[in-house]
């Protein structure tokens, strides 16, 4: 049995592990939520965007719009988002897993995969693999990611879909579904589709300057970012709320093996005293006799 | 006439305004009660607004916005952007830093992703300052 000092060390270096576990559950639980907020104060923006390009749509005018170019795909992009950060819980290696399955496939039907990297996790990982073509690698993206933080990923998956290098851009992040359920999901960026929906009637009877197909271009971009800061505001909170359950574990953890230890030092102390007390009594006899 | 000023990062403004000048593709166009509809494209640049008719050109509100799309009809402005900063947020000194840290940037990256990125920056301090400067020259006048 070890000896009441080691295991009183032990206890406290535990108990500080936790103290540490526990602060990160709530600095994770407090982002989680701000990071939510940011998702639905991002809806009205999403909602008036929509609207604009229902009508352009119904116009026609997305017909010939060469963000809407549906090609046969013999290159994609993909963004991938993850963390910078580890102890996630299975939050990278799930995005991780979800990266390779699909690398895996596209090569299969010999489509050729691009990769736009954001997240120090998986920056390293692609650039390990040996034949992945890293177009751009992002890290230390804000909790709020700036519009123009967005606009430099965006411009680049834009330009490579305009100029016909690759004919896919997707992104591959967690869904945030509650805060007990997320998993990755991957979303086609480009080329656009967008689904109709009701047009108010000061839309309807504008006049369009320069040209509506400038004005479609302007909003189709805007829709487009608003899609990708989605995706990058449900990856941040996934993986709050998984860092948040596993520090959660990570602490429960800890009390369990604080019990235990206390428990064994209980033993080691008590055991302690009862052998010197039956040595005293045993010294005791022996002087009797 | 309502203006309403929507970023990605939620509703910046929304209150009833008398004026508001906004820079266009076009060029700047000013706006008053029952302008025709009108759907157009934003540049980076400053909007003026001025709340009530007799409020005179000092007492006017500025934002620093990024590209996006402007949607006037009769009774409504709303300029969709994906970013605005009021003037009042703006602080001179923190962004010409900033500027010069950016503009450093754009001298020493290694590659696009940071140039890119530098470019972006550059482009936002400049605009914003431009509206700092816009605020401190109607107060002297």
């Amino acid at each position: 049995m070890a000896s009441t000092q080691a295991l009183k060390s032990r206890i406290r270096s535990v108990k500080s592990t936790k103290q540490i576990t526990k602060a990160m559950q709530l600095v994770a639980a407090s982002k989680m939520r701000r990071a939510q907020d940011a998702d639905k104060a991002s809806a009205p923006y999403t909602k008036a965007a929509s609207e604009l390009l229902s009508y352009l749509a119904s116009q026609g005018a997305s017909d010939e719009h060469p963000l809407f170019a549906r090609r046969h795909i013999k290159a994609r992009l993909i963004i991938v988002v993850s963390s910078d950060k580890g102890l996630a819980g299975a939050y990278n290696s799930n995005i991780l897993k979800t990266y390779l399955n699909e690398y895996k496939q596209s090569d299969a039907e010999s489509v050729k995969v691009k990769t736009i990297t954001v997240g120090r996790k998986v920056g390293q990982f692609v650039g390990r693999l040996k034949d992945a073509e890293v177009v751009g690698a992002y890290e230390g993206v804000a909790d709020q990611p700036s519009g123009r933080e967005l606009h430099a990923i965006l411009d680049t998956a834009r330009d490579m879909f305009m100029s016909g290098e690759v004919d896919a851009v997707d992104v591959l992040y967690t869904e945030f579904i509650s805060s007990l359920t997320q998993k990755p999901r991957v979303q086609r960026l480009l080329p656009a589709g967008f689904t109709a929906g009701t047009v108010s009637d000061s839309v309807r009877d504008a006049k369009y300057e320069p040209s509506p197909e400038v004005v479609l271009d302007s909003v189709v971009t805007r829709l487009i970012g608003a899609q990708l800061y989605q995706a990058l505001l449900d990856a941040r909170a996934s993986e709050h709320s998984m860092r948040m359950i596993a520090m959660k574990n990570a602490t429960d953890n800890a009390n369990d093996l604080v019990d235990d230890l206390t428990l064994e030092m209980n033993k080691a102390r008590q055991g302690a005293i009862t052998q010197e007390l039956a040595e005293i009594s045993g010294g005791v006899e022996a002087l009797n006799e | 006439m309502r203006l309403e000023l929507v970023t990605l990062a939620g509703v910046k403004l929304d209150k009833p305004v008398f004026e508001v000048i906004l820079p266009t593709v076009e060029g700047e166009i000013a706006v008053f009660p029952d302008h025709e509809s009108l759907i157009t494209v934003a540049v980076p640049g400053a909007i003026a607004v001025r709340q009530n008719k007799e409020d005179s050109d000092d007492q006017m509100e500025y934002f620093a916005i990024s590209g996006g799309v402007i949607e006037i009809s009769s009774n409504l402005v709303r300029v969709l952007v994906d970013e605005a900063d009021h003037s009042d947020e703006i602080v001179e000194s923190d962004v010409k830093q900033a500027l010069e840290r950016a503009r450093e940037m754009r001298e020493s990256a290694t590659s696009v992703v940071e140039r890119d990125k530098a470019h972006q920056l550059i482009s936002r301090h400049t605009t914003q300052l431009k509206v700092a400067d816009l605020r401190r020259r109607k107060r002297r006048g």
